[in-house]
Formats: C-alpha cells, structure tokens, sequence
C-alpha cells in the first residue's frame, strides 16, 4: 500500500520529528516493510514560486506575453516570455523555472531537459512559466499553473511546495493478518509505539454543516440480518452537494494527495470517500439518496440465482454466501465489493447516502473472488476493519463532503450497531514471554511496550491482564502478545543461542537420488535439473501406449503456461528438450544426466478420474548422450548406444552394489527408442529400465537434431546395497584360453554369456570378449566372435590338463547349444 | 697339439671372438657368440678336449692360457653389454613428446549447483543434530495450507499463488507439509530439515514457478527465539565461510508467531552498504522466513503447546546460490544449458 509521509506526520505527535529514513526504518524494523521511498518532487528541480507584477504583449507575436515577475516581495522584478493563454493579472502566483532549471522535457527524452536563456522573437526569456506538462504532473498543456489568489507558499519557495509535492511517498508491505494497517491512522499508530508518540485523530466536527431540513429529515431505518455478516452500519444523509470536479483548494488538496497514493481523482464527492478510506482504512460507500425509496436500507444475505447489475453495468448472477445492500428488497450494492448501477452518485446527484459499514471478511473475500472484483474496498473487508472506526469515518466524510461539495448533513447519523464486542482482555504469564523470546524481559518492559501500541495492561508481577485496541483484531493469544512485546521491545534484543540436542538423531538411510547424482556426476556426466512439468505436445512426444502409465500425465488445473500444464511422467522429454537447447545454441556435443521424480496417477484406469488422491511420486535416473565426447586431439568419438548402457548400470550399482548382476535383454518395443538399438535392464526378472538410441521420431517431434542416446531407470524399484564384503584375493594364478566361433549373427552376445554360465564350471573366473567380428566373407548373416575364458582355484595352480579339460567341455557346450563352429 | 700350438689356438679363438662380437648390437646375439665360444659345446671347449694328450708337465700353461682367453672373453661380454645398456639408456632419455599438446580429457562431471547447495546445507544442517525429511511433492490442501493454520479463503493464501490438481490436491508451495507430515507421526524431540522442489505461480528473473526450499523445524521442550536466531547465524557463516550476522525483522507467516522475515548480513559488502549493488546499499540480504512454531499449529498435529516450543525456517536454496555464485538469473537453474551447469 502507498502512504504519503506528510499525510502519516499530520496524524502523529511524535516526541521527536523523524527524517522520512529515520520514519521508514522505524516501521520496518516495527514489521511493517518499507519496499519502496519515492520522493514525489524528484521529477524537476530549479523552479520557483514567483509572482507576477505586471505583463505587456510581446512586440513580435501576437501570441506571447511578456511577463513580469518577483521572487521577493520589493524585488527587482525579471521579464519572462510566455506562451500560455492565461497569464494572469498582476498580484497572482505562478511557477517559475529560471535558467538552469531541470524538467523531465517531453516523454521520452532521455536524462531530461535542462533550461537555458534563449531569444523568442527577439526577446531573451530567462527560463519560462510552467504548465502542469511542463513539470511531468500531467497532460495538460491548456495554459500555466497559476496558484491559488490565497496560496500561502511564500515566493522564491521550490515549486514543490505549493503543489505539494515536497513529500515522500513509501511502499507499505502489510502482512496479510493487519488490515487495521490498510490507511495512514493504522501505520500512524504503529509509528507512535515505535518512536513514542500520541495519535491525532483527523478533524471531524460537523458543528458548522449540521442541522439542514426538518427534524427527522433524512431519517433512514437500517434491518441488519445477520449481525455476524454485518456487525455494524451507520448511514448519513447529506444534501444540497453539488458532484463535480473539485476545484476549491482542500479539493485539490484531496485529489494531489490521492494521485500520490496512486488513485486517479474522480470527482469531490468520489476522492472524498477514497480519501478517508487511505486516511483512515474504512471503506465508504455513497448512494444516490434520491434513488432509494423504501427508506429501509437492509443488508442481507443474497438468495441464490439473484440478479444484480453492479455500477460497471454488467449483470451479475449472486450465490447464498453473498452480502447485498438493499433499499427495501432491491440490490442496491454488493456489499464492500461493489455498488449498484442504479444508485449511483452522477454529477446530478444532491443528496448523498454515506455508507459506513463493517462487512464479515471471509463473505467479502467469496463474493469478490468469485466475481474478480477486487478493489481497494474488497481487499480491506477482506482483510477485517474495525468496527469501531466506521464513526469516526463516517463523520470525517461527511465534514470533508460537506467542504469540498457545498452540502449539509440532513439529521442525525444512524448507526445499527447489532455486533458490538467489549474486547476480552488476555493473560499473559511472564515466564512464558521469557520462554518464547529467550529475552529477560520485566513487567514494567512489557507493560511499557504494550501501552505505546494503545493496550490497556491491567496486573503487575508475573501475570499481565492486556486488553488490545479495538483496532487489533489479530491479538487474541497470549502468543500474539508475546510477538507484540518483541516487536517494539525490537527483535534485534534478542540474543542468539544454540539449542542442545537432548539425544541422537533418527537413524537415515542414505538418499538413492544423491547416491545416484554423485556416482554419475563422478563418472563425467552433468547434471541438469529440469522443471516437473511439462507441455502436452512434449509429454506426448514420447509416443507411450495408452496402457501404460505414463501416457496418463496429472494435469494442473491452473497452470501459468501451456509449456507448464502437465506433470511429467518421464524425465526425458525435458532432457531431450535441453538437448535440443544446447543444439541451438552451438553446443552439439552434450551429455546430461537428472535423477528426480515423476508423478503418476494412483489406481488403475486413472485417467477419467478427477484425482482426489495423492500420485505415486517414483524417483527415476535419466541420461542423455548427443554428439562426441571430449577428445584428446581432435573432436572425440561419437557417444554411443553402450555410454547410455554403461552409465545406467553406473547409476543402478552405485544404489544396488559394485556387485548386483544386471542383465540385458535387446528389445524392440520401448516406442521412445529405436526398434534396433534398444535394451532393457533387469535385476533379476524385474525390468528397471531402458537404453537405446532414441527413436528418431522422437528426437524429432522434441527438435533434437542428429543421432542421440539415452537411458532411463526407475531407481525406486533397486534395492539398497549392503555394505561390501570382502573376497580373498587370489593366491594362484590363473590361466586363460580363446575360443573363436563362428556363429549366426543374430545371436547375442548375453546368449553366449548365458551358455558358459550354464556349464557352472567353478573354475572360470572371468569371460571376455575380446572380438566381435563380421564380415560377408563368413557367410551370409553369420559372425565371427573371439572370447577369452579365465580359469583359476582358489587353493592351486592349475595344471594346463585341468584348464584344457575346462575349456573343451565348454567349448562343446557352446559349439552345441549356440549353435556355433569353431574356428 | 703341442702346448705351444695349442695356446696360439686359443689365443686365435679370442682374437677370432673379438672380431665376432664388434658387430653385434643385442644381448641376445652377443649371448650366443659368448656360447659359441665357450659353451659346453663351444670352440674353447673344443679345443681343451687337446689338454688331455699334453704331457701333464706342460698342461698348467695351457690351463693358463685358457683361463685367460675365457676371462678375456666374459669381460669383453661384460663391457660390450655395458656399452649397449649404456647406449639404449642414452637413446632412452633422447626421446622427446610435445607435453604442451592438450591433456588427454577425463571425463569432469558436474553435480548441478543446486544440488551441491542443498547437499551443503544439509551438512551444516546435520551438525546441529537436524536431519533430512522428505515428503511428496503434490500433498493434500490439509497439509500445506489448513493444518498451517491458512484455512481455505484466508488472505495469507495470496502471498503464495498455488497450483492445483483439484479442489484438494496442490503442488506444495512450501516444504513445510513435511513438517506437518512429521510432526504427525512423530513424537518430540524433533529436528527436522526438508530440502526439496515447492511450485508458485510466479515468473520473473527473481522467481520461478518451481524452485527449490530448503525448511527447518526444531520441537522441543524449552525452545526459543533465541534458539532460532542462532541456529540462522550458524547457518549462514557457515554456508558463506565468513562470520555473518543475522536480523530478524517482524513479519507475518500464519504458521508461526512471533513471525519473522531473516535477513543476512550482506555477504558481498559485510553490511558496509554504500554502492553494493547485491543489499541496494542496505547492508542487508533477505534470505527467508522463520518464526516459533503457532500454538495453533501444533494443535493440528496434536503436540502439546503448553509443554514444547518450537521454531521453523525456511529458505530458497536458488537465492543461497545465487548471493554465493553471483547467478543472476533464477532461469539459468532448470534451462539444462551445458554452458552454465559446467562452471560449477
């Protein structure tokens, strides 16, 4: 919220007059956060308050005037040339900017305009009178500012201070649960606690505007339905104002304060309700008094389905929750959201029906959100005001209509009242406000603080009985006293200590996610961290059957973004579209892990069904692999289908064990990977995830550009690993033997693997291939593959009878059951 | 064979060796004339198979002699050896590689800066007796927002701008359902911190609409203000390795009271202020929010406020990184782009 400085002082006395640094740091540290300081005269410097003394037509141009004008009264007077239509007699007050002066120049001109003396047909004019566009304080360029005939700025005096602009305004940041901050009394009052000080209250005597029409003139009845909803009402009547556009000087007073705080001036009777609402945080509503015939103002709830056009002209259809105020039966305002278009104050309007009410927030915050209307009233009922302070709003309008609009109250005030509340006064144990704060705080400290925010504090000792201001509708627990004391006592009291920890930590298994990212990341790959969701055309692209999970994403109801509309069930399309980032920006060669979860529905069939249940959040690992890897002289080998294999199972024994067997199985059904060059990974029967070059229908559709490689695993299907045990180191050499075969092309190389494992010979320690060979001379689809077989006991060296007799029988088996023929 | 004959013989043998041997370059060759001479079967040998038909008066001589052409022979072996050892180790050390050519590349990966920043506090975190706890990322509306004391329609709502799946079901804005999650389902004393992904709907070069926290929450009997302020201070002169101080300034969260924003003390500048472009001139950082746990709070979960206290905090892990890294731009953190995730 936007405060004026000037505006906050004139509700103050305060023991001392702060600097507006001095002012912002106190209600920061107070905890209302200054976020921003504007100094309103900033705009232009080096003009002055000059007044004319005589002027003359210029000898050249019909147009111009030459202006004769003092800066002291008795002295030497100075001629200025002037364009403007309407410079005025001799005696009137103008602004003046003399040769030097800096103005902001016509929108856009970059470091502004600095004045210099320059001939106009003939004559030197030192500097020129302004108008209000001159200055950057509007778009009117219709003739010169000229004060008021009683403007008190004393000549020579800076421009800024008779337009009232020789003031600062501040950024309030006010927390959610102080709507009692929501106008300049409120952050008065927390100003006054914080630098010691008594509030002012702003002028409300009605004495000289009272007593218009007969008695019982006016005379409203106001029928309350339900006083929670609306606990308190006061209408006044006043009449005999004229709408219009405020000229008079506290009018104009009104309006240049209003822009300071960022709302644009209507009319006086419209600025006069906004500005009491910014004075004093009590929103105000004005009927037209004329249109309300039935004399019985209600408030009540509406009834579902009814019509009601709010003052922006458009029908609104209401619900049961929503608060109206009616004149008999008829709508005539949405109560602290809107008023009705039929009552509405038009510059025909002469007598007013001021509303100063206190609506229950959470009704307010419904029926505003509901129908997007948010205004400044909305946002302060939502946030709670006062009942209390709806009289003295309610008069402080009506004084300052009756000022700016010519009229006169018509009777008296009526005010329904049905929810007043005494205030309860609540206990507070000093041992405990020791506790909270860890501060040794007295009494008298307390007792002391509390009363500077206006508390009355009852009790001494060790038990303090404090009653809040009515104001202070956040301060219901002993707690929220608590806060209140440090808050002005000042959080910076407090010392800082260490808590002791009273016993062990529980117990925690290490992290699988940070197990994987720092096997992969030691093992050269980088790791990306991409955003949990996903576009619909990036989450299709990876072309899942619609039997699988994954192809079910969980929408976000109310995403920012098309790009952000899906959860992501796959880590890959995101790395493969940072793929395709990279590619863009001219780095082809990229190899990209993430480990992080995905987001399933929960049950089966989920698709149709709106989720009303947490999703299975799995944590998966995904690597993608484009261009070359860093090479020693030249530009490196392409990364390929076994980098994607090797880095899965990097991921999957740094969770699982060095030693956990996993095995390979080609596949050609995975639909994000190439029919040919894909596999599958198993520990034991379970399938725990996929490498393969990506299926280029793939790469494609997510942009990426040439061949890629990629795996994904689903880390939460791995076993944790327990802790390695040792194995003897051999003591007796072992001894190798080649086998080579000639073999039909399609089998692979696991086959192989699988057969030697078959014969279970527990002499062989290890299998290699060393060869995997083809070539059209073997034949049509055949290979040729050469493995080594190592032979070892552990408790002998083997004689080369024991390993041959190992060898053949293997060979045999392999030669048989392949098949396969030895070369 | 006289004696006379046979010495001239032998000492033609190892003239005869000598002019065998000046040609040869390798051990193995020169291993082999060595045998050829005086093997078993060699020519020395050979030859002393005469020794026998001397008459024995004149065998010492020979004998002799013969020594003298086998020592001969081994010690020109010796040197001959010597020589080529001595050469092949000159030729050794005459080799020469260009050693300012590129170092052969090793793969260098990278851990992403937010995960070195998270493991990281998590440590600091550790010392002090907190240990990690994680929950899901999509939680129920109880457990981020009502059993914070945020009730549906409550204004605090607006301060963080949440996503929904449905009417109940949101991304967590917030960590602090892990809170609730743990305060549940176990007993005090807690210390707890919860790193992890939370969602706004927010998008500038300061925000992002996922971005990571990292919480804390200590519950325990006689735990304070104090307590909080000095668990930041630890923190936060650790992460940066300097002696930092930390201002608790008077804010609003529903969950906590009394309720905190926490600033640092300005790490680039150490609080001077003045130009410094990373505080604006204030001395001063905002790094998050903390308080004392509401008593409402625990009244959702069932602990008892009158006998424990508590304090939680919370703070975003990209603005940690980018007050330490200089990361000016909250996007560089989930792009993928190489050229950013490789300088750290």
């Amino acid at each position: 919220m936007k405060i004026l400085w000037s505006w906050l002082l004139e509700l103050c006395d305060l023991d001392r007059q702060p600097t507006v640094e001095e002012g912002a740091r106190a209600l920061t540290r107070g905890g209302l956060e200054i976020e921003g300081m504007t100094n309103l005269g900033a705009g232009f410097t080096g003009v002055v308050v000059a007044q004319v003394v005589g002027k003359k037509p210029h000898p050249q141009a019909d147009k111009l005037t030459l202006v004769d004008v003092i800066t002291e009264r008795g002295g030497a007077a100075t001629q200025v040339v002037c364009g403007a239509p309407n410079v005025p007699e001799a005696g009137r007050k103008v602004l003046w900017a003399q040769i030097g002066a800096k103005l902001p120049g016509p929108a856009g001109t970059p470091g502004g305009l600095t004045l210099a003396a320059k001939p106009v047909k003939g004559v030197v004019s030192p500097g020129m009178l302004c108008a209000e566009d001159e200055l950057g304080l509007g778009e009117s360029h219709a003739g010169i500012i000229v004060l008021d005939a009683d403007d008190p700025t004393a000549l020579g005096a800076p421009a800024q201070q008779a337009l009232g602009l020789d003031d600062w305004m501040l950024e309030v940041n006010a927390p959610a649960n102080r709507g009692d901050v929501l106008g300049h009394l409120g952050i008065a009052r927390e100003l006054v606690a914080v630098l010691r000080g008594t509030l002012v209250l702003p002028d409300v005597d009605l004495s000289a505007y009272a007593g218009a029409g007969e008695p019982g003139a006016g005379r409203v009845e106001i029928a309350i339905q339900d006083p929670e909803a609306c606990r308190r009402y006061i209408a006044r009547v006043i009449d005999g104002v004229t709408v219009a556009e405020g000229t008079s000087p506290l009018a104009r007073r009104i309006a240049q304060r209003l822009r300071g705080v960022g709302v644009r001036p209507i009319s006086n009777l419209v600025d006069v309700t906004n500005y009491v609402m910014f004075e004093l945080g009590q929103p105000l509503h004005a009927f037209d008094a004329h249109a309300l015939k039935a004399g019985v103002v209600g408030v009540s709830n509406a009834s579902d389905g009814e019509k009601f056009t709010t003052l922006d002209g458009i029908e609104r259809t209401l619900v049961a929750g929503d608060l109206v105020i009616r004149d008999g039966d008829r709508g005539i305002a949405l109560a602290g959201v809107m008023g009705g278009l039929d009552s509405e104050v038009t510059s025909r309007t002469t007598r007013v029906l001021l509303e100063s009410a206190s609506f229950r927030p959470l009704s307010i915050r419904r029926t505003a959100r509901r129908l997007g209307l948010h205004s400044e009233a909305s946002h302060r009922f939502e946030r709670g005001v006062d009942p209390e302070l709806a009289e003295l709003a309610s008069a402080r309008a009506a004084r300052l209509l009756c000022m700016v609009g010519g009229g006169k109250v018509l009777g008296e005030a009526v005010d329904a009242y049905p929810g007043k509340r005494t205030v309860a006064s609540i206990t507070v144990r000093m041992p405990r406000v020791r506790m909270v704060s860890g501060v040794a705080l007295e009494p008298s400290t307390c007792r002391d603080a509390l009363e500077r925010l206006g508390c009355v504090v009852a009790g001494s000792g060790e038990t303090l009985d404090v009653t809040p201001p009515s104001a202070r509708a956040d301060i219901t627990r002993e707690v929220d006293v608590i806060e209140e004391v440090l808050r002005i006592v000042g959080y910076e009291q407090v010392p800082a200590s260490l808590p002791a920890l009273r016993q062990p930590p529980p117990l925690r298994p290490a992290d699988p996610g940070d197990v994987a990212r720092r096997a992969l990341a030691a093992a050269g790959l980088c790791e990306a961290i991409t955003f949990a969701f996903q576009s619909a055309e990036r989450s299709g692209a990876l072309g899942l059957e619609v039997t699988d999970r994954r192809s079910q994403p969980i929408a976000i109801h109310n995403p920012m973004s098309a790009d952000q509309a899906l959860m992501r069930t796959s880590l890959l399309p995101n790395l493969i579209a940072a793929v395709t980032r990279n590619q863009s920006h001219g780095r082809p060669d990229v190899a990209l892990f993430e480990v992080g979860s995905v987001f399933l529905r929960r049950g089966e069939g989920a698709a149709e069904r709106p989720i009303h249940e947490l999703a299975d959040e799995p944590l998966w690992a995904a690597g993608v692999f484009a261009g070359r890897r860093p090479g020693h002289i030249g530009y490196g080998t392409p990364w390929d289908v076994f980098d994607a294999k090797a880095y899965a199972q990097v991921a999957i024994r740094a969770i699982a064990g060095a030693s956990v067997e996993i095995k390979t199985r080609a596949t050609s059904t995975v639909p994000y990977l190439h029919p040919g060059i894909a596999g599958e990974l198993l520990l034991g029967q379970t399938v725990i995830g996929w490498f393969g070059e990506v299926h280029p229908d793939v790469r494609r559709k997510l942009g990426a550009e040439g061949s890629l490689f990629a795996f994904d695993v689903d880390l939460s299907k791995l076993p944790a690993a327990r802790p390695p045990q040792m194995t003897s180191i051999p003591r007796f050499p072992g001894s190798a033997r080649d086998v080579s075969l000639l073999l039909g092309a399609s089998i692979p190389a696991a086959r192989v693997e699988d057969v030697i494992a078959q014969v279970a010979d527990p002499l062989v320690s290890s299998v290699r291939l060393l060869e995997d060979y083809r070539d059209a001379k073997l034949g049509e689809g055949m290979k040729s593959m050469l493995w080594s077989i190592s032979y070892r006991a552990p408790d002998r060296t083997l004689t080369d009878a024991e390993v041959e007799k190992a060898h053949e029988a293997i060979v045999a088996r392999l030669v048989e059951h392949l098949p396969a023929a030895r070369r | 064979m006289s004696a006379t004959q046979l010495i001239e013989n032998l000492e033609r043998l190892r003239d005869e060796f000598h002019t065998a041997i000046e040609p040869l370059a390798d051990e193995q060759a020169i291993r082999a004339a060595q045998a050829q001479f005086l093997g078993k079967k060699g020519k020395v040998s050979e030859l002393m198979k005469e020794l026998g038909k001397l008459p024995p008066g004149d065998r010492p001589q020979v004998g002799t002699a013969a020594n003298n052409v086998k020592n001969f022979i081994e010690a020109m072996v010796e040197q001959r050896l010597r020589s080529l050892a001595d050469r092949a180790a000159k030729a050794d050390l005459a080799r020469s590689i260009d050693v300012t050519l590129p170092a052969r590349p090793v793969a260098a990966g990278h851990l992403h800066l937010l995960t070195q920043v998270r493991l990281e506090a998590v440590q600091i975190f550790s010392e002090l007796g907190f240990v990690v706890a994680e929950g899901p990322q999509i939680d129920t509306d109880w457990n981020t927002f009502e059993a914070l004391a945020i009730p549906k329609d409550h204004p605090a709502r607006d301060m963080q701008d949440t996503f929904y799946v449905s009417e109940d079901i949101v991304l967590r804005t917030h960590t602090s359902p892990v809170q609730v999650r743990t305060m549940l389902t176990q007993a005090p004393p807690i210390r707890i911190v919860s790193p992890g992904h939370v969602f706004r709907r927010d998008d500038d070069p300061t925000h992002s609409p996922m971005f990571t926290q990292i919480e804390g929450l200590a519950v325990d009997e006689g735990l304070s203000f104090a307590d909080l302020k000095g668990v930041l201070i630890h923190f936060v002169s650790r992460f940066f390795q300097r002696d930092l101080t930390v201002r608790l300034r008077p804010s609003y969260f529903p969950f906590v009271e009394p309720g905190a924003e926490v600033d640092m003390q300005c790490s680039f500048c150490m609080g001077a202020g003045g130009a410094c472009r990373v505080c604006k001139g204030t001395g001063w950082v905002e790094i998050g929010g903390a308080g004392v746990v509401d008593p409402d709070v625990f009244a959702n979960v069932k602990i008892d406020s009158e006998k424990y206290t508590g304090f939680a905090f919370g703070m975003g892990l990209e603005r940690m990184a980018m007050l330490r890294h200089g990361v000016n731009d909250i996007k560089f953190y989930y792009e993928g782009d190489v050229r950013f995730l490789e300088q750290f």
